[in-house]
């Protein structure tokens, strides 16, 4: 069954998106203000022209995008791969290796910043980007586990069986009838990381190289020492680029889902 | 351990596990290792065992301290959940395409920095800011209203910043129901209401839990909610560990913080494991 | 299942691969470099920009926002990676007491001898080996006096019952439970527990006139009028000011506490050649003064030869010009061991949970 929406669950679901952008709607109209501080006083491109002189931006900004690719890339390799062999294992210290591999997710970040600042002291390893790399993997791993995890556990193992029953080896039956079963599972743990390592600051100042700042280390540092407005319009920027993203996406999906139906209705 | 059981380890699971190892359980001994250790004279540690990092704890401050957290992260949960909960639930009765739309939009501000999200509600919420600039003209309000510095500003900062947890959770929890179960009890004469709280809450229980541990858990620890919203003038454990491991430069006593906080946090998820009868941590997301 | 492993094991390979790309690809070791680590617009960019082009350095420049997580940084890692740091005064002492500072060799900075001597020879660094002050300044009050009744003058009158929920402080217990401490005639580095009780007595009364606590944007919160009174350092003082001009800054007159930001070049500095002279170019008259009256710096100037080129504007703020005589003794604040450091947190800690 599924009933329609009234108009009044409607109405509830759209204030709560609209008290949801809200805050960016403002972020979006005061990186136009003239004033630095107080209200709005007439409209202006100075921050956008600030921000794009800035020096540094446009490196931290690409430090930020490989960083979070290559951490997303391996979390979502150890991480995929980590949760379908755990649900074919069966080990003694299998339950304490999922509880371990979460509690990136349940520390604070100043300690798990600290904790890694001291041990590539320790053992040596340069501050650069491998070391950021290292760190925010460690930390989106739980993220793209547990979504895979909970796609195996709905999963109907006589899906895989009949596969192999008829005949498939295992890896065969793993990438026809698992990997699409959990693709999206990956995606989403995937699209988590990527905002994860995208948003830390904390870690990321203990473990970062001279030459591998990152663009929440310095949007933070720059709205600690109040340069508010050019975060406005650098936020306004970010706000456009997740559209654009995500109308490619959808259009992506339904050029897909288009095709599918064509070739469905060719056969 | 019983013989039938053979013990088997899948091949694909040794990347995972030597990552965990070297780098969560590495970290993690070197963290237990410095709660029981004593501070040293400038910072960092010296080598000699004491328990006093945990014993502190009893400190009436830091008992305030922890009650205070715990209040804000209950509030926080139970208002995510009021607000998140028929929100994820009218979703569900869109058509499907408006489905995926709306849950996309609700995923879209997790890509902007979570800081440059809070200053849009200092925007709004200061005294010369939006909300009061519009209630003066309107003549609602004489003098601007104080709206930010107060627990109340710090709430709402932290149900903007966890509510899509909740929702999502909430979410897929809903949308797995078999709504034909729900339909049987309304023929077998339930009103909408009665039918809600005995057939649709307890099918969807297990992504509440997950919503309320998702949502629990880091409202203890988040530190820049309170300073930014709140002034500075509410406390959480968040804030706690960050002064200790900086301008108190006591090492030892975040570590073992950090240690009760990851204790406490195990507690919760063994406790939603019993309760949604689920082995699996995985309906948490 | 082989075929499954080559894959990932592919994949793997040529994750590492690029990767070591990305982190091979560092500039040339004989290009001239410098790598400067303080906070976020603390050296303007187009002084940056201009030292580049003179000597043909490129800056690099590291951000941080708090001074003791960027004293751990530099203690990680040995006071290498970096070649100069500009850090609070306290941390300076811990720093010079670690070793994490290099000698400066005076020969190369000729105009090391622009410098104002008030502000050397100070505890952390007494016989000028280490340091070149930077940004000096002390804490002030500013307020609105069209919304304030009371006439202030010094700290004690911040317990006025009229300012009830209209002060914001610095969210910084060493400066403000040692200006207190100063208010009850004590040093600003007290650790006598009497004297400490009777602070933070003092500052449970004062709790229901704090609007907020801010340690690096208060002005922010004077500025949208959230806040009618301020204790903050000078140079904050001095943007609220020269927003308004109309709002007075007051010298409290229970004596002031006195802080310098300095510029030290780490003790395993990998160009130490071009971070000496850098120094030599910020010691400059004119560099030194634009840098003094840069937006994001603002703060008392530290160059004996800066004044020719110091703005009307500049000159006439208050909070950046303060006499001598009302200065009088200036007190530091000094580093009081982890363990009073301690001490003073879980006051501030109580402070703000009351």
């Amino acid at each position: 069954m599924k009933r329609k929406a009234g108009w009044a669950s409607q109405l509830y679901i759209w204030l709560v998106l609209f008290v949801m952008y809200l805050p960016m709607i403002v972020v979006v109209i005061y990186s136009f203000n003239s004033s630095r501080y107080s209200n709005w006083e007439g409209f202006s491109w100075t921050w956008y022209e600030r921000l794009f002189s800035d020096r540094d931006i446009m490196q931290t900004l690409k430090n930020s995008l490989v960083l979070a690719f290559f951490s997303c890339s391996l979390a979502i390799l150890l991480g995929t791969m980590g949760a379908v062999g755990m649900a074919r294992s069966r080990f003694r210290t299998q339950g304490l290796l999922e509880n371990v591999s979460l509690m990136p997710m349940m520390l604070p970040e100043i300690i798990l910043g600290m904790a890694y600042m001291a041990l590539f002291s320790l053992s040596n390893i340069p501050f650069s980007m491998l070391t950021l790399i290292i760190a925010h993997t460690t930390f989106c791993i739980p993220y793209v586990y547990v979504n895979v995890q909970s796609r195996l556990v709905g999963l109907d193992p006589a899906y895989v069986e009949a596969a192999r029953d008829l005949g498939a080896t295992q890896s065969r039956a793993f990438y026809d009838i698992t990997l699409p079963l959990i693709a999206p599972a990956v995606l989403n743990g995937a699209l988590l990381a990527f905002a994860m390592s995208m948003d830390d600051v904390v870690i990321s100042f203990f473990v970062a190289g001279t030459r591998s700042q990152t663009l929440p280390i310095q949007v933070y540092s720059m709205l600690k020492s109040g340069v508010t407005p050019e975060i406005n319009a650098l936020c306004t920027l970010m706000l456009l680029a997740v559209f654009m993203a995500i109308a490619l996406f959808s259009l992506f999906r339904a050029l897909i889902k288009q095709r599918r139906r064509r070739q469905e209705e060719g056969r | 351990m019983q013989k039938e059981k053979k013990s088997r380890i899948s091949l694909t699971v040794w990347p995972f596990y030597i990552w965990t190892a070297l780098f969560v359980a590495l970290p993690m001994v070197y963290v237990v290792v410095i709660s029981f250790l004593q501070r040293g004279a400038t910072w960092g540690v010296t080598a000699q065992f004491t328990l006093d990092n945990y014993l502190k704890m009893i400190d009436p401050m830091y008992g305030a301290i922890f009650l205070e957290a715990l209040y804000v992260a209950v509030l926080t949960t139970l208002i995510t959940f009021l607000v998140g909960y028929p929100f994820a639930y009218y979703v569900c009765k869109l058509p499907a395409r408006l489905r995926s739309l709306v849950i996309l939009l609700l995923m879209a501000p997790f890509w902007i920095n979570s800081l440059c999200r809070l200053n849009g509600w200092m925007i709004l919420l200061k005294s010369n800011g939006v909300i009061n600039s519009i209630l003066q003209a309107l003549g609602i309000v004489d003098e601007p209203l104080k709206l930010l510095y107060n627990f109340g500003a710090v709430i709402v900062g932290m149900v903007y910043a966890l509510a899509p947890f909740m929702i999502l959770s909430c979410y897929n929890s809903i949308e797995k129901m078999d709504w034909a179960v729900v339909e049987a009890s309304r023929d077998l004469g339930a009103s909408p209401f009665k039918a809600f709280l005995t057939v649709t809450l307890p099918l969807t229980m297990p992504g509440i839990v997950a919503g309320c541990v998702l949502v629990f858990v880091p409202s203890v620890g988040l530190f820049f909610i309170s300073d930014l919203m709140g002034g500075a003038k509410t406390v959480l454990i968040g804030n706690l560990i960050r002064t200790e491991m900086t301008t108190a430069r006591n090492w030892p006593f975040g570590a073992a913080l950090s240690m009760m906080m990851l204790v406490v946090t195990i507690g919760i998820i063994w406790v939603y494991k019993k309760v949604s009868g689920s082995n699996s941590l995985g309906d948490l997301m | 299942m082989r075929r499954t492993f080559t894959k990932i094991g592919l994949i793997a390979l040529a994750l590492v691969m690029t990767l070591s790309l990305f982190t091979g690809c560092q500039p040339a070791e004989d290009a001239k470099e410098l790598v400067i680590f303080t906070w976020e617009g603390y050296v303007p960019d187009d002084i940056i920009a201009e030292f580049e082009e003179e000597y043909g350095v490129t800056v690099t420049y590291n951000y941080f926002t708090n001074p003791d997580e960027a004293l751990q940084r530099l203690a990680s890692v040995d006071g290498g990676e970096y070649d100069i740091v500009i850090n609070s005064d306290y941390t300076l002492d811990i720093a010079r007491n670690e070793g994490l500072m290099m000698e400066l060799d005076k020969s190369k900075i000729p105009n090391y001898e622009n410098l104002n001597p008030v502000y050397m020879s100070q505890f952390y660094d007494p016989e000028n080996k280490y340091t070149v002050p930077y940004v000096p300044g002390t804490p002030l009050i500013i307020y609105d006096p069209s919304r304030v009744d009371v006439d202030i003058t010094g700290y004690a009158d911040l317990w006025d019952e009229s300012l009830k929920d209209s002060i914001v402080l610095l969210d910084y217990d060493r400066v403000i439970v040692g200006l207190f401490l100063k208010m009850l005639g004590y040093s600003i580095n007290e650790t006598d527990p009497e004297a400490l009780a009777q602070v933070e007595q003092k500052l449970l009364e004062l709790k229901p006139n704090v609007r907020a606590l801010n340690m690096d944007t208060p002005y922010e919160t004077m500025l949208s009028g959230e806040a009618t009174v301020g204790l903050m350092f000078g140079s904050q003082v001095a943007w609220v000011y020269n927003e308004h001009p109309d709002f007075k800054v007051v010298y409290p007159k229970e004596g002031m506490g006195f802080g310098i930001d300095c510029v030290f070049i780490p003790s395993n500095a990998p160009h130490a050649d071009v971070a000496h002279e850098f120094l030599n170019f910020i010691c400059d008259p004119e560099i030194s003064a634009r840098i003094s009256m840069d937006e994001n710096v603002m703060a008392i100037n530290c160059n004996l030869k800066a004044e020719p080129y110091l703005s009307e504007e500049y000159l006439n703020n208050p909070a950046l010009f303060i006499p001598d005589e009302v200065l009088g003794e200036k007190e530091f604040i000094q580093d009081i061991g982890a363990e009073y450091a301690e001490q003073y947190a879980e006051i501030w800690n109580r402070f703000k949970q009351a």
